[in-house]
Order: C-alpha cells, then structure tokens, then sequence
C-alpha cells in the first residue's frame, strides 16, 4: 500500500466534510475569477464609457464577491484542518493502542524517544499533508487547468509554447521526489536518535550527576545536535537543487508570453487587449509550477514520516490470546509443564530449562535464585508475558495460550522489581488496577502491605503525587505502594517478585504476618533472596542457570543441605558472628 | 519539596505577547551577522530583479509591441531572461544561507538548553513528568524553524516591495495614496483583537502538546505495569482524552489564526473599491484613466505584502508561545553552582567532616536535617542506618553536593566543598544509587560510563570485581550485548552489577552506595563482598543499606531518625549502649533464629 491509500482510509472517514471543502474550493476558484473581471468592467462601462450610475452596483458586488470567497476559504481550510485533526486523533489513538499491545520484545528493541518522535513529529508531518498539501494541490490543479481553458479560448499557439514546458517541470518534480524521500528519512531518522539521547538524558539525570558526567553528555548531544543540522541541510541542497529551476521555467513563461505574444501581436495574429489578458492570468499557470516543488517537498516528508509509523502499526505482538467469550474465573492453579525458554533475539542461550512444577490453588510458592537465574522470566511466562519456547504453562489445568490475555493478566498480578508507579496520586497509583476501589478498602489493603501509615504521614496523605517513575519516594516507599497496587486488584494468583528486599526484615516479617490471612485464598509466588520471606511458602524451588536444582520445604530443604541451606546459614551467621569482623 | 506537575495538568504562563523574547531570539542571531547581511543583500538583489520583469513587459506592452519593434521587444526579452537568471542565482543563494542560519540558530539553542539543563538539579526533574521537560529541548525548538528561514525571508522582501510600492504610490498621486492608507487602523485594531486570542490559544496548545508527550513517555514507561494489571483500555481512553484536548485546541488556534487573511483581503477590497470611487469622480479633474489604472494596480501591489507582514506577525505569535516555554527553562536557576573563585578540588584523602550541617530544601520549608556532625576518616566505612525518610538520603545528596547545605559546612581534607568546582569534587566519589539507569547501547559502553577513557581490559577487571562477568559472557554478544534504557531484558540484580561495575570503574576516593546491593541475591552478595572489601580498601565510604551483615561491619555506624543523628559508634559500642541500634539489631536477630 502506499502512503496516499494508507493515509486515505483515516480521511475518507471525513467523507462529509470532504465533499463539502472541494465544493468551496471550486465556488472560490470561480470567484477569484469574477474579480479581475469586474475591475475590467469597470474600467471598460465607468470609465470608458461613462456609465457612472453602474459604479456603486459594481462596487458592490465586487465588495460582496470578496466577502464571499474570503468566507468560503475560511471555511474550506478550517474544514481541512479538522479533517487533518481528526485524522491525526485516529492515527494517534491505533499508534497508541498497538504500543499497549506489543509486548516486550519490541520495548527491548526501540528505544523510548524514537516511539515519542514517531507520535508527535512524524504525525504532524501527516497533518501538514492532509490540512494543508492537500487543498494547495487541488488548488494547483484547478489553476492549471482553468488556465489552460482560458488561454485556449484567447490564443491556443501561445497557449501551447507555454504547456510544452510542462514536461520540464514533471522531470524535475519526479527527480526531486526521488531524491527527497531518503533524505527526508534519514532526517526523522536523526530527529529520532536526539529525541532519544535527551529523553535518556533526563531519565537518567541521577547518574550524569552522580558520575559528573554532563561534559560527556554535552559531547554527545552536540554530535546528534550537529547531525540533525547536517540532515537538514541535505534536505535544503534538494531545495537548492530544484526549487530554483521551477521557478525560473515559471518566470519563464512570461518572457515567452512578451516576446511570443509580442510578436503575434507585431504580426497581426493577436490583439494587444488579449495579450494583455493572457498576461492577466499568467499567474495561474505558473503559480502552480512555483508551488510544484514546494508541495512534492511536504509529499516526500509525509511519505517518509509514515514508514516509521506504519512498521510500528504492522508490528505484530507474539503474545495474542482467544478472545474473551465469558469472562472465566481463575482458580489458580498454575502447572509448568516440561517449560523452556530462550529470548527471541538470543535463541541458543535457554533462559528457563525442562522446569516442572504444580502449584495448588491457595498454595504458597517460594523461589530462591541467583541474579539471571531466571526467576523472574518464570514469573513473566505465569503472566504471559511471554510464551513458553517448548512446554506448556497450565492454569487451572488449561495451556495459557488459550486462555484469552485479560482474563489471566485481570486475575494474575505480578509486583514486579523494577518498580514503576505514574507521575500521579498515590490514591489513583494504588487504585490503578481496580479504579473501583473505594477509600477503606484501598486504606485496608496499604495496612496489609504496611504502608498506611507513612502514606499518611505525608503531607497530602493519599493525594500526595508522585513523580514519575516514583521519584521522592525511597526504594522502601515504592516497593509498598507497588504491593498495595496488587493487592487492590485482588488477584488470584499474585506473584511477588522482590518485593520487600529494600525494607528492613521487622517491616518484611509485619507484611507477611498480614498477608498470611488477607492472601489465604490466593495463590502466592515470591522470589527473595532471603529465606525469611520464603521459609512459610508450601514448596519452594531453587532455580540456577534456569534449571530446578533443589526443591520441597524448608525444613527438607534445610535437610538437603544445598544451595537453600548454604544461603540460611549465610544470612543466619552474618548476625550470629556480629563480633567477627573479617567475616566473609 | 515543590509542587509535583501530572501529565493532565497545565503548567503556568504569562499574561501577555512578550517582545522582549525576541530581543532575546535576536541575540541568537549575533554571530550570523555577516552571513545574515550577505543572504539579505542576495535577496535584495534577487527581488528587484523580479520586480523588473512586469516593468519591462509594461513597457514593452505600451510601447514597443504598438510600435511593431520587433528588434526592441527582442532586447527587452532578453533583458528580461537575464534578470531572471540573476533571481536564479539569488534563489540559490539564499535558500542555502538562510537555511543554514536558520539551523544554526536552532542547534546554538538546541544546545544552550540541553548545556542548562545538566545544570538544574533533582528537584527540577523530579517536579514534572520528563516528557514536558524533553518536548522544550526537541520540539518546541523545532516550531522555530519556519519563523527563522521562510518568514525572515518573507519578511525582508515584503518590507522591501512595501516600501518600493508606497514610493511610487505617492510619486503618482499623494491624494488618493493617503485615501488608501486610510483603512490601516481598522487592519491595526483586526491584528490587535485576533493576536490577543491567538496567543492565548497558541499557549494553550503547546500545554497540551506538552501533557501529551508527557503522557507517551509516561505509558512507555510504565508499559509493563499497564499490561500487567490489563489496563491498556483505560490507558487507551486516557490517551484518548489528552489527544482530543490536542484536538481541540488546535482547532481554536488555527480558527483565530486564520481569521486575520479573510479580514485583510476585505480590507484590501474595501480600499480598492474607495479608490474607484474616489478616483473615478476625480477623474478629468485631478487624475488621468491612465494614472487611475495604474495606481490601482499599485494598490493591489501595496496589499499583497500586508498580506504577508501580517502572516508573519501571525507566526511570530504562534512562536512566541514556545519561546516563552524554551526561555523559562533556560532561565530555571541550577540550585548549585560553582562560587565565583571555585577552585579544583586537590586529589583527595577521603577526610569527611559533617561540621553543624542543617538543610531544608527552601527557606519556606521545614528543616528535613538538623545539626548534623560527624567525622570519616581516610579509608573508613560509615554505615548509615534508620526509618525510611529519615534523612540517609540527605546526608548523601549533601555530601555530593546535589544540593548546598543550610548551615553549617562539609569539608573534604578540610576543605569546604561549596568553594570548589563541583566538576572537581564529583569526579573523586562515585555514587551507586537505588535505581540503577542503564543507557541504551552496550554493556560496555553503559559500564565505561564510569571511566571513558577505560580499556576493554580494564572494564573485564572491574566487572569481574563487582561480580557482573560470568552473567555478561553468557549473553548473545558479551559484552558487546546492545541493552535499552530502562534494561528490560536484564533483572534488576543484573543491572546492579552493572551499575557496581560502572562504579567501581571510576575509582572513586570516596564511595557512596545507597541501597546498592537490595536485589542481588545472598550468594553473589556473598561473592560481592570479597570483592567490596576490595573495593572499599583506602577508600572513605559511606552504606546506606538494611542488611546488618553490611552494617555491622562498619568502622562507624551513624544511627539516623528524624533528620538528626541519635547514636554513633561502631557495632560494638552501640551494642553496648542498649539504644535504637541494639534494638534494631536485636529484632532482626530475633526474626532470624525464628527460622
């Protein structure tokens, strides 16, 4: 498909508003018509003639002429505007809804600026095509050829010398439109890479500071900040290139007009009042021609802005699911059935290996691993973050893959580590999965994850905002918030990845002393590295290098005398041998 | 802490169409003088050349085609061509210059802003979503750019041709010139009414432009927490809600932006037709049919370029909406800055002294610390211990100088470090913060931040050390693996490492580590701590951490509440003390033989 069908089935939803601005377009192009005309008149009846009496009628008209196409243009590019509007709004709302249903595979691959520079810059290069390129062209079009008409009528010899140029003009408006698009591309392409590094920059502001790193930063901002000017100037050597000629062969025109025309005149086959008639509607060929390369610019820019948008919107997400035909309850009872995985992009190194487990529903799972053993992958294939690359994960004793997405992501909530709370309340942050909650309950469910109080102690208590990402709170802070979040959704199955591992172990044994009753029903995974918070699960499993090394509870775990028990010993003595300094 | 701007939430702006911003946009202009003169003489000459062509086709029309000179009507065409070759050249020119000039001025701001920015402190950036602060570096700038190349341009030549008209125009016939000029005021007070609204609306939009890139960086961001808790639909009608106030407020602007041509063509028609009708009675008395046509083709000539003057003050609106956005950013005050007369900071031993150190973040606001006092020496480790939000934090960002202290000092080998270059005294700590930022780009490079001038050797080293190696070497490409910013596809314990590495890299005299070590697991900790104890050698450091067996290890333990110091000593003595540390202790020691 290319860019003009593509764009075409947002605008023709604005058939209405279409047909109506083309039909002013036309009214207008026949009223700028009328004025020359009447100043003609006016000049041959008042002033000639003397017929004084016509003037004010004339006068009048012209005055209503004027008022009349000024408002109908008005109209017509307000029209194309909205139409541009209404547009981009569709374009921005499928844009938006496919970001929420890629996966993460794509999140891993584009960076965050490059999706931003693709809904706000690349969009508007879209509105400037539909609200504006648009009508210009048409507008173009009907000059043209209501030229060509009235020029045929005056003199068609004349009329030919001129439209013989015409080719010239489609060779260099094809040419320059071949060597825009790959200019106007690498030019979003640049405008994306500085969209990015600063939005990397402010997001990762702490560390340029912490490192006194802003020298290095600058460096590297004025390289992009260079190749940006570099691809814009790429962009005004096609200009330079081509808008010069099309202006000249324009100009053009009136010099054969002159000496053509003059010399038809001189000869006898034309009048001097029709020469001077022709010259009167020269502008209408040649305004176009002028425009020509101006409008082809705006083109190829539009054309390229949509490749970006386009391959985002054909993105397809590997995670789809069967619709929802009733919305099914979870039990929670979560099966790993001979699972492994490895990411797309690294095939040959197995994240997860043959991992075989049961959970029941209102069972307690607890998970202990190293860094990169794959905990939190497991947890990621429970939610269907991703799909499993052999095996099969069961819930309730059905694959996952056919279950439809929301149903499990409604009833399965995974508090992950990397801890994100919006630029928002902590009241609507914590009501964020169940905009139904009410105030007790939410309050209720933060005491569980022991947060009412120093939410609080704040100075706005649950109207308190925070930044985003949660800046201004302490890992602490975040980490409850985020448990209470899940907890207000009220899952069935609630997966607790390292949730408490940046709160002192008092707190931690408080909250799981609550959750005991408040999550009795649910079932409950937690990854922690401290056998504090994972002694009271019903199993636990010991994941390395994605293989199950060790599992039961922790009684015959400890009896196993493994890695579980090694670490207990670990965390037991390093307060147990408080006076031992060199302790390793 | 200040106010906290949401994605929904307009921000402040002035009243009033500034013009002082373009004083300040022209300063921008300064080093482009010359270049600016030459395009603008480029575009002189290339005007007259076109204003010749319809003078020499006049004269050709009244004169010589009459005449039958043929011989004549060739060298006027010629002329004619070589004139248009001239505006040729011209066009050439100036479509390079002014372009270039254009781009210069907006990379000069471009880098002015993005320079500032590294300046301001957390609070600037913890006070509103990124995304508000990313669209003033990126797009508001990018608004400019048709002010700066296609209106300057315009603007130059229409004042040219305006005057030129109004020279000829009173040259005819001073009369009926000044009955022409006689509907400017009407024009005048059109302008006025529709600029006041157009601004206004203009300011409008770009807050909502603003909330919608706020809103897009924000839903990326947290994309995971989205999908996790199925929330897309109503993040979906969020989007949708921001994106139609986009809707609509552009809609408003460009109504009242395209109000002000309708108004100037009938205007322009108005003064016509009172020129007919003035002209027409005068006709035989004063003025010639001769004089009357032409002078009403000189009114035509005179309107065309109002028409355009106006576009441009039109645009000039539009902008100023931005530029008062890009000037209020750079005009942000950055909270530290070096003191007239800071100098380098001397390499360091690593002597730490809190001397009667206060803060609050604003005069008006509460003290969050109070007469805090300690003494680090070369090589020591400090634990910092206590309640969530009870000053740690600030007792670190203090020490690095993100923020000046209220009262008192904090020296380093005796020397205050509000008097040295902040450069100086960052580049000798290294900071390991709770949230770990990963830049997109390789492992290798996202470690080499600690050091850029550091050898793939070096980088092996110092990820071996902080443990990172082994997990390295087992991605696709090792340490050549590409990663993005918020580093998806590594677990939070991996970037840790990274950011570990990264740390220790930059051999730093004095070591901070803020909640570094929460998400890696007790057995890399464990082997962590081998290489920590390393890493902490001859180094002055400073843990802010729960896990006693960090803590307990410290040469001095600083136990915080309430934003003041209640217990020092180390591990021994504050056992001995029996206060909150023994407490502290205590109860995790108690939770621990529970098991």
């Amino acid at each position: 498909m290319n860019p003009y069908t593509w764009v075409w089935q947002y605008v023709r939803r604005n058939h209405a508003k279409m047909v109506i601005a083309v039909i002013l377009i036309l009214l207008n192009a026949l009223a700028i018509v009328v004025a020359p005309l009447l100043g003609g008149m006016i000049v041959d009846q008042v002033i000639e003639q003397g017929h004084t009496d016509r003037l004010i009628p004339m006068l009048a008209i012209m005055i209503g002429v004027t008022l009349f196409r000024t408002i109908i243009r008005y109209i017509y590019c307000i029209l194309f505007e909205q139409i541009g509007q209404n547009a981009l709004f569709d374009i921005r709302h499928d844009l938006f809804a496919k970001l929420q249903s890629l996966d993460f595979n794509f999140f891993n691959t584009v960076r965050t600026g490059d999706i931003m520079a693709r809904m706000t810059g690349d969009t508007d290069a879209i509105r400037n095509m539909i609200a504006w390129v648009s009508y210009n062209a048409i507008e173009c079009v009907l000059w043209f050829l209501a030229a060509v008409i009235v020029m045929s009528v005056i003199n068609v010899p004349l009329m030919i010398a001129l439209v013989v140029l015409t080719p010239l003009i489609g060779i260099l408006t094809y040419k320059m439109s071949s060597q825009a698009l790959p200019i106007f591309f690498e030019l979003r392409q640049s405008f994306a890479r500085l969209n990015a590094m600063v939005e990397e920059n402010i997001s990762g502001n702490r560390v340029v500071k912490a490192f006194a790193r802003e020298q290095y930063e600058i460096d590297k901002f004025e390289k992009l900040n260079l190749e940006y000017k570099a691809r814009n100037m790429d962009s005004a050597r096609i200009s330079r290139r081509y808008l010069p000629p099309l202006d000249f062969i324009a100009s053009l025109l009136s010099v054969i007009v002159l000496f053509m025309g003059g010399g038809l005149v001189i000869a006898g086959k034309m009048s001097l009042g029709d020469l001077v008639t022709f010259n009167g509607f020269l502008w209408m060929l040649n305004q176009p021609m002028r425009m020509s390369g101006w409008l082809i610019n705006d083109m190829q820019r539009f054309s390229a802005a949509t490749i970006k948008i386009r391959s985002m919107l054909a993105a397809k997400p590997a995670i789809t699911g069967k619709p929802a035909a009733v919305p099914a309850r979870v039990r929670g009872e979560v099966t790993f059935d001979h699972v492994s995985f490895a990411y797309p992009d690294d095939p040959d190194t197995p994240v997860l290996d043959d991992i075989n487990f049961d959970v029941l529903p209102g069972q307690t799972m607890g998970i202990l691993g190293e860094t990169g053993s794959g905990k939190s992958t497991l947890m990621d294939l429970i939610a269907r973050f991703y799909d499993p690359t052999k095996g099969q994960v069961l819930i309730d004793g059905k694959d996952a893959k056919d279950w439809p997405v929301r149903t499990l992501r409604d009833q399965i909530t995974v508090v992950m580590q990397d801890l994100f709370l919006f630029s928002d309340s902590i009241q609507d942050n914590i009501s964020y999965g169940n905009h139904t909650a009410d105030a007790p309950f939410i309050k209720q469910m933060a005491t569980v994850a022991s947060a009412d109080e120093f939410i609080e102690e704040m100075p706005e208590g649950y109207d308190t905002v925070v930044g985003e990402r949660g800046v201004g709170l302490s890992g602490g802070q975040k980490q409850r918030i985020s448990l209470t979040r899940a907890l207000v959704k009220d899952p069935r199955i609630l997966i607790l990845d390292d949730t408490t591992s940046a709160l002192d172990m008092e707190t931690e044994a408080e909250i799981q002393g609550h959750l005991k009753s408040a999550a009795a029903d649910k079932t409950v995974f937690i990854i922690a590295s401290r056998i504090s918070s994972l002694r009271a699960a019903d199993q636990i499993i010991v994941l390395r290098h994605g293989r199950i090394v060790e599992r039961g509870t922790h009684e015959t775990l400890l009896a196993q005398n493994g890695y579980y028990a090694e670490t207990y010993k670990k965390q037991l003595g390093a307060t147990d041998g408080g006076d031992d300094h060199g302790q390793a | 802490m200040a106010k906290r701007n949401t994605f929904d939430e307009d921000e402040e702006y002035s009243e009033k169409f500034n013009f002082h911003d373009y004083a300040r946009l022209g300063h921008y202009l300064r080093p482009y003088k010359k270049k600016l003169a030459l395009a603008l003489g480029s575009i002189l000459i290339g005007n007259v050349a076109l204003i010749l062509g319809p003078y020499l086709t006049k004269v050709a029309i009244d004169n010589y085609i009459p005449n039958h000179n043929m011989a004549a009507l060739g060298i006027l065409s010629g002329v004619f061509l070589v004139t248009l070759m001239i505006a040729f050249a011209c066009y050439r020119y100036r479509i390079w210059a002014i372009t270039e000039i254009g781009q210069d001025l907006l990379r000069d701001m471009r880098t002015d802003i993005f320079t500032h920015l590294q300046t301001l402190p957390f609070s600037y950036f913890d006070s509103r979503p990124h995304g508000k602060i990313l669209i003033r570096v990126v797009n508001y700038i990018n608004t400019l750019s048709d002010l700066l190349s296609n209106g300057l341009i315009n603007l130059i030549s229409d004042l040219i041709n305006l005057l030129v008209t109004l020279v000829f125009m009173f040259a005819i016939n001073w009369r009926l010139t000044l009955y022409s000029m006689l509907l400017i005021p009407v024009l005048a007070v059109w302008t006025w009414v529709i600029q006041h609204y157009q601004h206004k609306a203009y300011q409008e939009l770009s807050n909502k432009q603003s909330n919608l890139n706020a809103y897009i960086h924000e839903s990326i961001a947290g994309i995971k927490v989205t999908q996790g808790f199925a929330q897309e639909a109503n993040a979906t009608e969020t989007f949708d809600g921001v994106a139609e106030e986009n809707r609509r407020t552009y809609m408003t602007a460009v109504r009242w932006q395209f109000a002000l041509w309708p108004g100037v063509q009938n205007i322009s028609t108005l003064t016509t037709a009172l020129i007919y009708f003035i002209g027409i009675q005068q006709v035989g008395v004063v003025v010639s049919t001769g004089t009357l046509i032409a002078f009403l083709g000189y009114v035509n000539n005179f309107w065309n370029p109002v028409i355009n003057i106006g576009n441009f003050y039109n645009s000039l609106i539009t902008a100023s909406a931005y530029l008062e956005r890009i000037f209020e950013t750079l005009d942000e005050k950055p909270e530290v800055t070096d003191q007239p007369g800071a100098f380098a900071l001397p390499p360091i031993h690593g002597d730490v002294r809190f001397d009667d150190v206060s803060f609050r973040y604003d005069p008006d606001e509460p003290e969050i610390l109070h007469h805090v006092d300690f003494h680090a020496a070369p090589g020591e480790t400090i634990a910092l211990v206590g309640p969530t939000g009870a000053g740690k934090s600030t007792i670190i960002n203090l020490l690095s100088r993100f923020y000046n202290v209220s009262d008192g000092r904090v020296l380093i080998d005796g020397v205050d470090i509000s008097r040295v270059t902040i450069q100086s005294l960052r580049a000798q700590m290294g900071v390991m913060l709770q949230d770990t930022f990963i830049f997109s780009g390789t492992i290798m490079e996202n470690i080499r931040y600690g050091k850029l001038d550091a050898t793939e050797e070096e980088i092996i080293q110092a990820s071996k050390v902080a443990r990172a190696d082994d997990f390295i070497r087992d991605l696709k490409d090792g340490y050549n693996t590409i990663v993005q910013e918020r580093g998806v596809s590594l677990s939070a314990g991996q970037r840790q490492l990274i950011a570990f590495a990264r740390t220790l890299l930059a051999n730093p005299k004095i070591l901070i580590l803020d909640e570094a070590t929460a998400a890696i697991d007790t057995h890399t900790e464990q082997l962590l701590q081998a290489g920590l104890q390393e890493l902490l050698r001859g180094r002055t450091s400073f843990i802010v951490a729960h896990r006693l067996s960090t803590i307990q290890r410290a040469d001095k333990i600083l136990v915080i509440n309430h934003g003041e110091i209640v217990e020092a000593g180390n591990h021994n003595e504050l056992m001995a003390k029996h206060g909150e540390y023994f407490q502290l202790y205590d109860a995790q020691l108690r939770m621990l033989k529970a098991l």
